[in-house]
């Protein structure tokens, strides 16, 4: 049985009083969240050390402008923080920051995780209009009334994972009577506990909602079932990519956008990966054609082969193609399968290694010998 | 009738094994698929999963990797690499449905210069039933 | 210059298809580089074609520009020049970037010869992709009475929409709807013109004047239009609420043809911060942006590419969030063109103008500092002769 830790306001409120809390006793020097935009249009992640500024603060707002995991690896790159930072992030971003850490891009150290049961944002495009409060005030009453939320983004439609393993604190969200009055958080583990010390409001011992969770679960299941029979059957073989990736213009947003593509030169951008003159002399002579720049479905295969293991289906992807191919559902699509070959959860548990970095002996024992 | 079809197949072998393997096939005349087109790498870990997918992608109607058996190997761990990436490939060709049966992996050891010429042969065979494969005449890939 | 008037009356596209159709059999170039609609029907995407059989799906005047074909052109040519004559089918902002991307060593021009026509301009990608079907039909409309009122915001601005750079132009401007001319723009388009068996006997004073008047039109809507952005961008707090909703993708910078780093500097190890920088700077201000250094991103580009931008728009087509990025970009580049007496893509022959100088210039911008720092005891006393 966990501890929870209930402040009598809204949900959106009281976490915020909870951020309040941290900066006031210093418990952390900073807090990660995510905080509308001054003096423009938009919300993206701030970090804040100054309890003043939480005014614009919007921990729990529908709206994934990137992976946090990304800039969390990103603020960590070259060493961890010398001081404790409370970060608010979706299931999906501490997943996606722990495949980063195994991979040497950033550290756990002091950083202290306040993660959610997510039902899911919206797309980016949602909010390129401006009108955040109309998009906020929209989503609360959506996840107040307990419904499973037509227009969040497919990634979100399809994802199974929306309770986070490996947070400190996780506000309930989903299946949660009167969000709009009481804000609990499931104290997840002793860092959680040592934060929550001392903050207003009633303390009981109490698990996640399992049933509710449970139910949401299995509906979520069908859908990604769907979700992925239906790409499944567009894409079957070398037409159906084609026909999926014939718009492709090869900008590699979605590569850029993923929290998993670290590299700082990707192999499809650098020399190697270039087109010889001759190349598309032998393409001229087979087929009497070629097209330019080369490679489209090479990008998206090979990022496949390098990332899809540890695809978290955060689909950012999606949000960033600017001509609207399903990419996050392939690749979420494939990831699963590729995950399941080798057991694999990713962001699950963090010292449980890549994969691809590591065999047994004795395994796989059928290929090879034939 | 002769069957017009020949199918292109790429070989990647790993020198201390399957490319001696392949060597001693030739010297003793077996027989060896036509239009086999070998790659010597030096260690069948060395396979990166994206040659398997370039040569795919460019029209090869078949890919093999080859190797030394598991426990064999000459850097002693690179083929268990291998093993992984092999089945990675295969999975993903499989989720995509782009016919993972066009490619192959055989631990073929030095001095098996007739299984060399078995696994070559049953594999081109393999691939002159399927056909020829179809991506060879896209234009938009 | 005289010209021809291109057989088959019905549609300008039709009759530059059989025009390319007639070179490639005859052999008079090896191949063409256009735009070809992608098998699903839902796109464009360039294609190398050989195959006179496969110029059926081309399209020489496309309703979008999904790649930027100097970019296309930069990856046949960067590695080197082909062996034999391609003929380039682009636009006309393609064609000058193209003349860039040479200028910066990133693509070679030998045996490409450049078609053009005059572009009215293309749709805004999104809204090509919400329908392609609907966008084919009103961009097919939209092209024979050449309109551009649904065309992107940096095409209705367009005042280079007749390149200098070309070898053959498509003279649409003038012409009855659905027929064209062709005019050969330098000796190599001269000698295709031959080649396929097309007289030059048409005048082109129809066309010029059309297409002048047009010019001075535009040229008008441009200076209005960039006014306009120049009030909205005006002074740090207008910067800021343009770039606000930015989610540092980086995708205008990867779609465009001047950005052509491997690794582009804002993306390298010098924005790769230990995390004292960015938990002091959020201590200094009480708060930070998540990633950081947006505004810095977007000037740190223009002042890297606007000498070269070609106003194509390809930028803001790519943006996830709406962002007027190539209406900004455009409104820099205009100015920072027009002080150093440039204008992207006219020449070959025009040197880069921040990889040259003169000794004596730009006095005006000097002036003032020159007058300032060379006053003598009213500041610091260094110097007087009165001390």
């Amino acid at each position: 049985m966990a501890q929870v830790l209930k402040i009598n306001k809204s949900v959106d409120q009281g976490l915020t009083a909870f951020l309040e809390f941290l900066l006031k006793e210093k418990k952390v020097s900073g807090v990660v969240t995510l905080k509308k935009n001054r003096g423009g249009p938009g919300i993206s992640y701030a970090l804040i050390t100054r309890p003043e500024e939480l005014d614009g603060a919007r921990p729990l707002f529908p709206l994934m402008p990137a992976n946090s995991g990304k800039i969390l690896s990103r603020l960590t790159l070259r060493g961890p923080l010398k001081d404790p930072i409370a970060v608010v992030l979706k299931p999906c971003e501490l997943r996606a920051l722990i495949e980063l850490v195994k991979r040497q891009q950033g550290s756990l150290e002091n950083m202290i995780f306040i993660s959610q049961t997510c039902p899911g944002v919206y797309p980016l495009e949602m909010s390129v209009d401006g009108d955040l409060d109309a998009l906020a005030s929209r989503y609360q009453d959506q996840v107040q009334s307990g419904q499973h939320i037509p227009e969040i983004r497919p990634a979100c439609r399809s994802c199974v994972h929306f309770t986070p393993q490996n947070a400190d604190i996780i506000v309930s969200l989903i299946a949660e009577a009167g969000l709009d009055r009481s804000c609990s958080l499931v104290l997840n583990s002793k860092k959680g506990e040592a934060l929550a010390d001392g903050m207003a409001g009633e303390k009981r011992e109490q698990d996640l909602n399992s049933q509710e969770l449970a139910h949401f679960s299995d509906h979520r299941k069908t859908a990604r079932l769907k979700l992925f029979d239906e790409m499944g059957e567009k894409t079957k073989g070398i037409k159906g990519l084609i026909g999926l990736f014939g718009k492709c213009i090869g900008c590699h947003a979605c590569g850029n956008a993923c929290p998993i593509c670290y590299c700082n030169l990707c192999f499809f951008e650098s020399q190697p990966n270039e087109s010889r003159p001759n190349s598309f002399r032998a393409d001229l002579e087979k087929k009497g054609a070629a097209r330019i720049p080369a490679g489209t479905l090479f990008y998206h295969v090979g990022r496949l082969a390098h990332m899809s293991v540890s695809c978290v289906g955060c689909g950012m992807c999606m949000d960033v193609c600017p001509v609207d191919i399903p990419v996050g559902t392939l690749f979420s699509r494939v990831g699963e399968s590729v995950q399941k070959t080798f057991e694999y959860i990713p962001g699950s548990k963090i010292d449980e290694p890549l994969p691809v970095a590591v065999f047994k002996e004795e395994e796989f024992a059928q290929l090879g010998e034939g | 009738m002769k069957d017009a079809f020949v199918p292109n197949i790429v070989g990647f072998l790993c020198n201390w094994c399957a490319y001696t393997g392949a060597d001693l096939a030739g010297v003793a005349r077996l027989r060896i698929p036509p239009s086999l087109r070998v790659i010597r790498v030096m260690c069948s870990g060395r396979i990166d999963p994206l040659f398997v997918i370039k040569a795919l992608l460019k029209g090869a109607d078949g890919v093999m990797m080859m190797g030394c058996h598991p426990g064999d190997c000459h850097y002693q761990k690179g083929n268990f690499s291998a093993r992984r990436r092999f089945v990675l490939l295969q999975t993903i060709l499989d989720s995509l449905a782009l016919e993972p049966e066009r490619i192959g992996l055989s631990w073929v050891s030095a001095s098996e210069g007739q299984r060399y010429s078995k696994v070559t042969t049953e594999f081109s065979e393999k691939i002159q039933e399927r056909g020829p494969n179809p991506i060879r005449d896209e234009i938009f890939v | 210059m005289n010209g021809s008037k291109l057989p088959g009356a019905q549609d300008a596209e039709k009759s530059v298809l059989a025009f390319l159709k007639t070179g490639l059999e005859k052999r008079c170039f090896e191949a063409v580089m256009m735009s070809h609609r992608v098998p699903a029907g839902d796109g464009y995407a360039y294609v190398l074609i050989k195959d006179p059989a496969l110029l059926e799906g081309a399209s020489p005047l496309p309703p979008v520009i999904p790649v930027q074909g100097a970019k296309a052109l930069s990856a046949l040519t960067r590695w080197g020049p082909p062996k034999e004559t391609i003929l380039a089918v682009m636009h006309p902002c393609e064609i000058r970037a193209a003349v860039e991307l040479f200028k910066l060593k990133q693509a070679s021009l030998d045996h490409i010869v450049f078609l053009s026509f005059d572009c009215p301009g293309v749709m805004p990608l999104s809204d090509y992709v919400k329908n392609p079907g609907e966008a084919d039909r009103t961009y097919a409309a939209a092209r024979r009475k050449w309109e551009s009122a649904k065309m992107r915001p940096l095409c209705r601005i367009c005042n280079e929409f007749v390149p200098a750079a070309s070898d053959l132009h498509i003279g649409l401007l003038g012409a009855e709807e659905g027929s064209a001319w062709l005019f050969p723009v330098s000796p190599e388009g001269r000698r295709i013109m031959d080649s396929v068996g097309l007289e030059t006997a048409v005048s082109s004073d129809a066309w010029e004047r059309e297409a002048a008047e047009r010019k001075t039109v535009r040229e008008k809507e441009r200076q209005e239009a960039h006014q306009v952005s120049r009030d909205r961008v005006s002074g740090p707090d207008g910067l800021l609420a343009a770039f606000s909703s930015c989610i540092n993708c980086h995708n205008c910078m990867r779609v465009c043809p001047v950005c052509y780093c491997r690794q582009c500097y804002f993306d390298s190890e010098a924005f790769k911060l230990p995390p004292e920088n960015y938990v002091e700077r959020a201590r200094k201000k009480g708060s930070l942006r998540l990633p950081a250094d947006t505004l810095l991103f977007h000037l740190g580009r223009m002042s890297h590419m606007a000498l070269s931008c070609v106003s194509c728009g390809t930028c803001e087509d790519a943006c996830p969030m709406d962002i007027k990025v190539g209406q900004i970009f455009s409104l820099v580049a205009d100015n920072a063109q027009k002080q150093l007496n440039y204008l992207p893509g006219r020449s070959r022959e025009d040197p880069l103008p921040a990889s040259v100088y003169q000794e004596e210039e730009l006095e005006g911008v000097e002036k003032p500092y020159v007058e300032t720092y060379s006053r003598t005891g009213d500041r610091d006393g260094a110097g007087s002769e009165n001390q």
